[in-house]
Formats: C-alpha cells, sequence, structure tokens
C-alpha cells in the first residue's frame, strides 16, 4: 500500500501523518510541562494523557481506511499485516512481562506497545504481499 | 477457486492494468485472482461477469 497510490491510501497515509505529528508535538509538550513543573495537579494528568489521543487517532484512521478501501485485495493484505503486528506485538510484551516477572529483565515503558505494533505491521506488510507474488 | 481470467483476457487483448482498471481495483488484485491466489468476493465475481459477458460459473469453477 504504500508504493500503491488509489484515493483511499492517499488519505490514510495524510491522516496517519498527522497523527504521528501530533503525537509527537503532544509528546513533547508533556514532558516539557510535567518535568519542567509547569503544570501539576489534575491538570498534570490531562496532559501526561494527551499524546495517548492521536495514538487512538492512528487506530481510528485504520478504521476508517479499511471501510474506505474499496479494492478487497488492497483490504485483504493490510488486514492480514495487522493481524501479524497484533500477534508480534502481543506474543513479544507477553513475554518481556514474564521476563521482567520472573527473570528481573529490564521495565519496558507501555507506551512502546503501540509504536511496536505499527513497526510489526510494516515490517510484515511486505511479507504478506510476497505470497502473492506470482 | 480455478478461473479463466487469463484466457479471457488474453482474448480482448487487455492488460492486467487494463482489466483491473476497467474492474476499478489494482493490478495486483486481478494478478492475485489470477492466479488462483485470491478468490474474489461474490460482487467483484458479479462485476467481473459482467464484464465479460458471462455468467460467474463459465468464468469460475470449484474444481
Amino acid at each position: 500500500m504504500w508504493c500503491s497510490s488509489n484515493p483511499a491510501q492517499k488519505r490514510y497515509r495524510v491522516r496517519m501523518i498527522w497523527a504521528a505529528f501530533f503525537c509527537v508535538v503532544l509528546a513533547a509538550a508533556a514532558a516539557i510541562g510535567i518535568s519542567h513543573g509547569r503544570v501539576s495537579g489534575i491538570a498534570s494528568y490531562f496532559l501526561a494523557v494527551l499524546p495517548a489521543l492521536p495514538v487512538a487517532w492512528s487506530l481510528v484512521v485504520t478504521g476508517a481506511y479499511l471501510s474506505e478501501e474499496k479494492d478487497e485485495f488492497q483490504r485483504n493484505l493490510y488486514v492480514q499485516a495487522l493481524l501479524r503486528g497484533i500477534a508480534v506485538t502481543l506474543a513479544l510484551a507477553t513475554g518481556w512481562g514474564y521476563m521482567e516477572d520472573f527473570r528481573r529483565a529490564p521495565h519496558l515503558d507501555l507506551i512502546w506497545v503501540c509504536p511496536m505494533f505499527w513497526i510489526f505491521t510494516v515490517a510484515s506488510y511486505p511479507l504478506v504481499i510476497r505470497r502473492y507474488r506470482s | 477457486m480455478k478461473n479463466r481470467l487469463r484466457v479471457l483476457r488474453a482474448e480482448r487483448a487487455w492488460s492486467q492494468a487494463e482489466l483491473a482498471a476497467r474492474l476499478e481495483v489494482s493490478r495486483q488484485s486481478v494478478n492475485a485472482i489470477e492466479t488462483g491466489k485470491f478468490d474474489p468476493s461474490l460482487p467483484l465475481a458479479f462485476r467481473l461477469a459482467r464484464l465479460f459477458g458471462l455468467r460467474i460459473e463459465e468464468i469460475f469453477s470449484d474444481e
């Protein structure tokens, strides 16, 4: 999907770029606001959770893409990549959780779960495509 | 599921890209269907049948 360009894919790319942009901006704002002590109390909780909103938005955007994509084969490819991304992320996160519990492995912050999911999804997409090459 | 898409396309001298444009799908979709690696949904199978002026079972077979 990264090199094709039907309208649904173009919209998806643009929306995802905006989601990533706002995630970085809000994460920076939260880090500056909270670590420098400019925001405290209840407001700091709201500020801390703000970067999660674009992340949630990226999942909504993905759902929108799947419903807007008219090419069922392209939709099928992306659903397979998403499922692989979910499977690898859940397996690794669970495995690492047990390593933390039983072997005192370094703690992995939960904020890395979603980036991991997107990295594994994007990485698995070429593997999914390869299955259909003649 | 087997199909006669490649033959039907060749009879009309259409490339995969031309057929894909007529169906409003990607060329990869046409290739995946032709090679039997992807089975189209019923609506897409009907679009194919209409495009070639045939019935679905004249294009696809479950043998």
